[in-house]
C-alpha cells in the first residue's frame, strides 16, 4: 500500500477527475439553507441563514469561520444530526441529486455511514471508553451491513479506475485474508525464484509485499498488479491472486481499516481500549470508523484541532492520501485558514450564519474581497508570519506586520529580570517506581521589557516551567531567580511582594474566573488581597483597568458566563494588571480563542508592553503566534530544552530537526496569502 | 484592484472552477460587519443566582410548592388563626363523632377535634424538619469541606467516619438511641438524633463538590494573586460548592419530617403530650377498618407537606443544576 500507487494525482488524472466531476455533477448541493434553534423562551435563533455551497465527488471543501458562525451547524444539518432544538426551516440539501433536508430521522440512518461519514471533533470523548477499538469499528460495519471481504469503490474511483488499471469484476475487489497470506507470500516467493530473482532483490521485493499486502485492506487486483510489476507473467499473477486472495474475515477487515488510517500493528491495536491510545491514535481510529463503510462524502468537523501540529500534519496527510485513493469527497470544517488553504480546493467562509465568500481556496485567501474575509486573512497568525518573511525578503521593515514585537536594540541592551537555571521537576506517577522527569535541566533568561516564548507540544513540560516560575510548583532541582533573588526563599511578606510583581494569565478563559464573582469583584480581588486603597479608590482602579483592556464600564456588574472567551481573557489580563506587575506569565493565553479575537488580545498585550515595559513569559504550542509576538524563543521537547535563540534565528535558521519539523507543520506556513492586504 | 486580482487568478489557476463553485462574495449589506468581540450591552446582567431565580419563577412546580410551603409555615407559626379549638381538649362524649359545625374533620377515639390537631401538629413536624436540616447542612458541609479541601489523612479519617455512619440505617439508629433517652422528651431530642444520622449524606456531597471546585483554575489564579489557601476555601471553593448542598438540603427536609412522623408513630419520637401527625396516625391505626377518616386527615397533611418540600427540592435542583434536567 504505497502512497504513490494509491495517489496518482498527476495532471492527466486531474483532468480525468474533472471530467468525471462535471459529468456526475455535485455530490452534495446545499442551497439557501436555513437552520433555526429554539431558545429557552421559545424564540427562534437563526443559526444558518441562506447558505449555499456544493461539494463535488473527490473534492476537499473547507468551511471556515469563527465559533458561532454556523459552520458546524451547516455540516450537521447535512448529516441530520442537528443538536437539541435545531431544525432546518428552509432551503434544500441535495445528496446525489436527492433532497434530504426534510428527511425523517429514520431515513437519515440509511445515509449515514454508507453515504456520508463523520469524523468528529474531539477524539477524547467520541470513542466509547468501555469498548475495544475493534468493536467500535465493527459496529460501524455491522450497522451498515458492509461486505467485509470485498472493497466497495466510490462511483468516482470506479469511473476513474478504467483509465488506470483493468478493474471490472466484483471478484477482483476481494481482500486478502490473514489465513491465506502466508501461503500467498510463499507462492509469490516461489514464483519469483522460478523467474530467477535472487539475493537482495528477492528480499526487497518480498519485504515490499509483506508491507503492502495488509489483510482486510489490499485487494486481489492490487496483488496481481504488484506481482506483474515484480516481473511475474500476467496469467501466473492472476492465477496466484485468484487462488490465494479469497476474502477476509471481520477481524481482518477491522485491522485493515485501522492500518489504512495509519495505526501501526493494527491487529493488536484493535483489541485495545481507547484509554490506551493517544489523542492522535484515537483520531486515526475515528477516521477508520468514518471511512469504514466507504462513504461518498466524509464530513470532518475540526478533526485535528485538539492535536499537536506535527500530529495534525501526519494525520491530514494520511487522510488526504486515503480519500484521494478511495475517491471520497471531504467537507472539512476548520477555523484555521492556513489549513484550509493547504488542503482544500474550494473554500466557504461563513460569518454570523451566512456564507460571505466562497470560491477556489487559494484565490479567495490570496485576494479576499469581502471585508470579513480580509479581516480574517489579516489576523491569521500563520499567514501573518508568512508576511513577515516576505516583508523581510523585500527589505522592508514593515511596521504593520511586525506590530507585536520590540526592537532588537532593546533586546540586546536590557538586563535580565527572570533567570531560570538548570530547572528540573520530577513527578511521581501512579503505579510506577521511577519518577517522571517533566522538566529536565532547562535554563534561560527573560530580559526586561521583552517577550520570551516557550514552545512545545503537549507534554513537553512548558506549562510546568511556567508554574515553577510563578512559584505555584516547587522545582526538584535548579532555581528561578527574580531580580537576582531565588524565589524558593520567598515566604509570607516577601512571597506576597513577589506575587505582586509576577502575574499569570491562564489558558482557559472559562476556568480562570470564578463564576460566582461579578467582573468587578474579580478584578478587585488582587487589590483586596494586597489591601490596596479603600473602596472608592479600588472602584476607580477597576474602571481604569477595564478601560485599559477596552471593555465598557457596564461589564462590571456582569458575570463571567455572560462574556465571550476573548472578553474573559481580557478580564483576566485586567486582573493581572491590577497590581502593576513587571512580569506576566501567559500560559497558552490565546490558544483557545478565535483568530480575530486572538489577534486582538495579542495586540493588547503588545500595547501594554510598549506602554509599561512589561516582560512576558509566553507559553504556547503555536509557532505562528510566536513569530508575531516573541523576541526570544525556547523550544522544548519531552521536558528538555531543544533550541534557544532569538525569534529570527530560530525561524530563519533552525538548528535542530525537531524545530524544523515544528516549523514545517505550521498549516499553510509556506503559502503566501492575503496578497492585496 | 479587481483587475489585478483577475490577472493573478488566470496565471495561477489554469483549471476553471466547477459549476456552482464560482467565486461568490456576499453583498456587504446582507451581513454587516460587527466589531470584533463586542459586548452586548443591552442584555440584562445575570449571575448564577439571578439565572436560577429566573428559571424558578417560571417553573409551575416551584410556584405550587412555594405557595404550599408558605401556607404551611403560616399555619405552623399561627395555628390559632385557623382554629379556635384547643387540640388537647378532648371529651369522650364526642368520641368518633362525624364532622359538625366548627369541627369539619370530626373527632377521634379520645374525642379530640381532628381538625385542630392537624393544624397544631404542623408546628412539631415543620420545626423538626427545618431544625434538622439546618444542623445537617452546617455540620455536613463543614466536615465535607474540610475533608475535600485538606485531603490526605484528614480526608481518609473523615471519609471512613462518614462510611461508618452511612452503614447505620437512619431509622434503626434513631430507634436505638431514642430508646435510651425515652424518658426525656422534647423536639430537640428528635432533631439531634435525626441530625446525628443525617449529616453524613450532606458531608459526602459537600466533599465531592469541594473536590471538584478545588481543582478549578480560578483557585490557582487566586493563589498566584497572593491569596492564602484559607481565603481560597472560604471565598471561592465553598461558594462554588453551595448549589449541590442546597439541593440536597431542600429534598431531604421532607424526608426528615417523614422520619419524625415514623418515630412518633413508633412511640419513641415526640412525647405523647406534643401534638404531632405521627402520634395521631399511630393512635388512629387501630381504627383503620372502622373509621378510616380519623387516620386519613393527619396522613394527608403529612403527605402534602412532604410532597411540597420534595417538589421544591426538585425545582431548585433544576434551576441550580440545569445539566441534571431529564427532559
Amino acid at each position: 500500500m504505497t502512497d504513490e500507487k494509491k495517489t496518482t494525482m498527476n495532471d492527466s488524472s486531474a483532468d480525468a477527475m474533472r471530467e468525471q466531476q462535471l459529468k456526475s455533477g455535485p455530490l452534495l448541493e446545499v442551497k439557501d439553507l436555513q437552520v433555526d434553534f429554539t431558545s429557552d423562551r421559545g424564540k427562534a435563533i437563526h443559526a444558518v441563514r441562506d447558505s449555499s455551497f456544493s461539494v463535488y465527488p473527490g473534492q476537499w471543501v473547507a468551511i471556515v469561520g469563527e465559533s458561532g458562525s454556523g459552520k458546524s451547524t451547516s455540516a450537521m444539518a447535512c448529516l441530520g444530526l442537528l443538536p437539541g432544538t435545531g431544525h432546518v426551516v428552509g432551503g434544500s440539501i441535495k445528496l446525489d441529486g436527492e433532497e434530504i433536508a426534510y428527511y425523517k430521522p429514520k431515513q437519515f440512518v440509511h445515509l449515514r455511514g454508507s453515504k456520508m461519514g463523520l469524523v468528529p471533533q474531539d477524539p477524547m470523548s467520541n470513542l466509547n471508553p468501555v469498548w475495544r477499538i475493534g468493536t467500535q469499528v465493527k459496529e460501524a460495519l455491522i450497522a451498515n451491513n458492509m461486505d467485509v471481504s470485498h472493497e466497495k469503490r466510490s462511483k468516482l474511483s470506479k469511473a476513474l479506475a478504467g483509465s488506470e488499471v483493468e478493474v471490472k469484476t466484483e471478484g477482483d475487489e476481494t481482500f486478502i485474508g490473514s489465513k491465506e497470506l502466508p501461503d500467498l507470500l510463499e507462492a509469490a516467493e516461489k514464483q519469483l525464484v522460478e523467474l530467477g530473482v535472487t539475493g537482495t532483490k528477492l528480499e526487497k521485493t518480498m519485504a515490499k509485499f509483506r508491507e503492502e499486502w495488509v489483510p482486510g485492506s489490499e485487494t486481489r487486483w492490487r496483488v496481481a498488479s504488484d506481482l506483474i510489476k515484480a516481473g511475474v507473467k500476467d496469467e501466473d499473477a492472476w492465477y496466484l491472486a485468484k487462488k490465494y486472495v479469497t476474502g477476509s474475515s471481520m477481524e481482518d477487515r477491522i485491522a485493515g481499516l485501522l492500518s489504512e488510517a495509519g495505526l501501526p500493528d493494527a491487529a493488536t491495536r484493535a483489541r485495545q481500549f481507547p484509554h490506551e491510545f493517544s489523542g492522535g491514535m484515537r483520531q486515526r481510529a475515528l477516521i477508520a470508523i468514518g471511512l469504514a463503510c466507504r462513504p461518498e462524502l466524509l464530513i470532518a468537523d475540526e478533526p485535528t484541532s485538539a492535536l499537536d501540529v506535527t500530529v495534525q500534519k501526519k494525520i491530514l496527510d494520511h487522510l488526504q492520501m486515503l480519500t484521494d485513493s478511495l475517491g471520497t469527497a471531504v467537507l472539512f470544517i476548520t477555523h484555521d485558514l492556513g489549513l484550509a488553504a493547504e488542503r482544500a480546493q474550494h473554500i466557504v467562509v461563513m460569518y454570523k450564519g451566512q456564507v460571505v465568500e466562497s470560491g477556489p481556496s487559494l484565490e479567495v485567501l490570496q485576494h479576499p474581497q469581502h471585508p470579513y474575509t480580509k479581516r480574517l486573512v489579516a489576523a491569521a497568525p500563520s499567514l501573518a508570519s508568512q508576511r513577515i518573511i516576505s516583508a523581510k525578503a523585500h527589505g522592508e521593515e514593515n511596521a504593520v506586520v511586525m506590530e507585536h514585537r520590540v526592537d532588537e536594540k532593546k533586546l540586546k541592551t536590557s538586563d535580565t529580570i527572570i533567570d531560570v537555571e538548570h530547572l528540573t521537576k520530577e513527578f511521581k506517577l501512579p503505579r510506577k517506581k521511577e519518577l517522571f522527569k517533566a522538566v529536565d535541566d532547562v535554563s534561560f533568561q527573560v530580559k526586561r521589557g521583552t517577550t520570551l516564548a516557550i514552545v512545545g507540544e503537549s507534554g513537553s513540560g512548558k506549562s510546568t516551567v511556567a508554574n515553577m516560575c510563578l512559584k505555584l510548583l516547587e522545582p526538584t532541582g535548579g532555581k528561578v531567580l527574580y531580580e537576582g533573588q531565588d524565589i524558593a526563599g520567598f515566604k509570607g511578606h516577601s512571597l506576597l511582594d513577589f506575587r505582586r510583581h509576577v502575574q499569570p494569565v491562564f489558558q482557559n478563559p472559562y476556568g480562570s474566573l470564578d463564576p460566582m464573582y461579578s467582573i468587578f469583584r474579580s478584578i478587585e480581588e488582587p487589590l483586596r488581597i494586597h489591601h490596596i486603597g479603600d473602596k472608592k479608590s479600588r472602584a476607580a482602579r477597576v474602571k481604569e483597568l477595564l478601560e485599559m483592556v477596552e471593555l465598557p464600564e457596564s461589564v462590571m456588574q456582569r458575570y463571567p458566563n455572560e462574556l465571550s472567551g476573548g472578553q474573559r481573557q481580557r478580564i483576566a489580563i485586567a486582573r493581572a494588571m491590577a497590581l502593576n506587575p513587571d512580569v506576566i506569565v501567559c500560559d497558552e493565553a490565546v490558544s483557545a480563542l478565535d483568530v480575530l479575537v486572538q489577534d486582538q488580545v495579542l495586540q493588547l498585550l503588545n500595547d501594554l508592553q510598549a506602554e509599561r515595559g512589561l516582560s512576558y513569559l509566553f507559553i504556547t504550542h503555536d509557532l505562528a503566534v510566536v513569530r508575531q509576538i516573541a523576541d526570544d524563543v525556547v523550544v522544548m521537547q519531552h521536558g528538555k530544552l531543544v533550541e534557544h535563540g532569538t525569534t529570527d534565528e530560530v525561524f530563519n535558521n533552525p538548528q535542530k530537526q525537531y524545530t524544523r519539523d515544528l516549523l514545517d507543520a505550521i498549516p499553510g506556513g509556506k503559502l503566501e496569502l492575503g496578497l492585496d492586504l | 484592484m479587481a483587475e489585478n486580482a483577475n490577472s493573478a487568478i488566470t496565471k495561477e489557476k489554469p483549471l476553471e472552477t466547477l459549476p456552482g463553485q464560482e467565486r461568490y462574495v456576499a453583498p456587504l449589506e446582507e451581513t454587516p460587519l460587527q466589531q470584533v468581540d463586542s459586548v452586548d450591552e443591552a442584555a440584562p446582567a445575570t449571575s448564577m443566582w439571578a439565572d436560577a431565580w429566573r428559571t424558578l419563577r417560571r417553573n409551575p412546580l416551584f410556584i405550587i410548592s412555594g405557595i404550599l410551603i408558605l401556607f404551611i409555615i403560616v399555619v405552623a407559626l399561627f395555628p390559632s388563626l385557623f382554629t379556635k379549638n384547643n387540640p388537647t381538649y378532648c371529651s369522650l362524649e364526642y368520641s368518633l363523632d362525624g364532622s359538625s359545625a366548627g369541627h369539619p374533620f370530626g373527632y377521634d377515639l379520645q374525642g379530640c377535634d381532628i381538625y385542630s390537631r392537624v393544624i397544631y401538629g404542623t408546628r412539631a413536624s415543620l420545626s423538626v424538619g427545618i431544625l434538622t436540616t439546618i444542623i445537617v447542612v452546617v455540620v455536613g458541609a463543614l466536615v465535607g469541606a474540610i475533608a475535600g479541601f485538606c485531603g490526605g489523612w484528614i480526608d481518609s479519617v473523615l471519609s471512613r467516619l462518614v462510611d461508618i455512619f452511612m452503614a447505620i440505617p437512619l431509622l434503626l439508629g434513631a430507634i436505638v438511641v431514642l430508646q435510651m433517652f425515652k424518658t426525656t422528651g422534647s423536639v430537640w431530642k428528635v432533631v439531634l438524633v435525626l441530625a446525628l444520622f443525617g449529616w453524613v449524606s450532606t458531608a459526602r456531597i459537600a466533599r465531592g463538590a469541594v473536590l471538584s471546585s478545588k481543582n478549578l483554575e480560578f483557585n490557582t489564579a487566586s493563589t498566584a494573586l497572593g491569596s492564602t489557601p484559607m481565603r481560597n476555601l472560604f471565598r471561592h471553593i465553598i461558594p462554588n460548592s453551595l448549589a449541590p448542598i442546597i439541593v440536597i438540603a431542600t429534598t431531604s427536609l421532607g424526608s426528615y419530617i417523614v422520619s419524625e412522623a415514623t418515630l412518633s408513630f413508633l412511640g419513641i419520637g415526640l412525647p405523647s403530650t406534643t401534638v404531632s401527625w405521627g402520634g395521631d396516625i399511630s393512635s388512629a391505626q387501630s381504627l383503620l377498618r372502622t373509621d378510616p377518616m380519623v387516620l386519613f386527615y393527619p396522613s394527608c397533611a403529612l403527605a402534602i407537606t412532604v410532597l411540597a418540600f420534595i417538589m421544591m427540592g426538585d425545582a431548585v435542583k433544576d434551576a441550580l443544576d440545569p445539566k441534571s434536567r431529564t427532559a
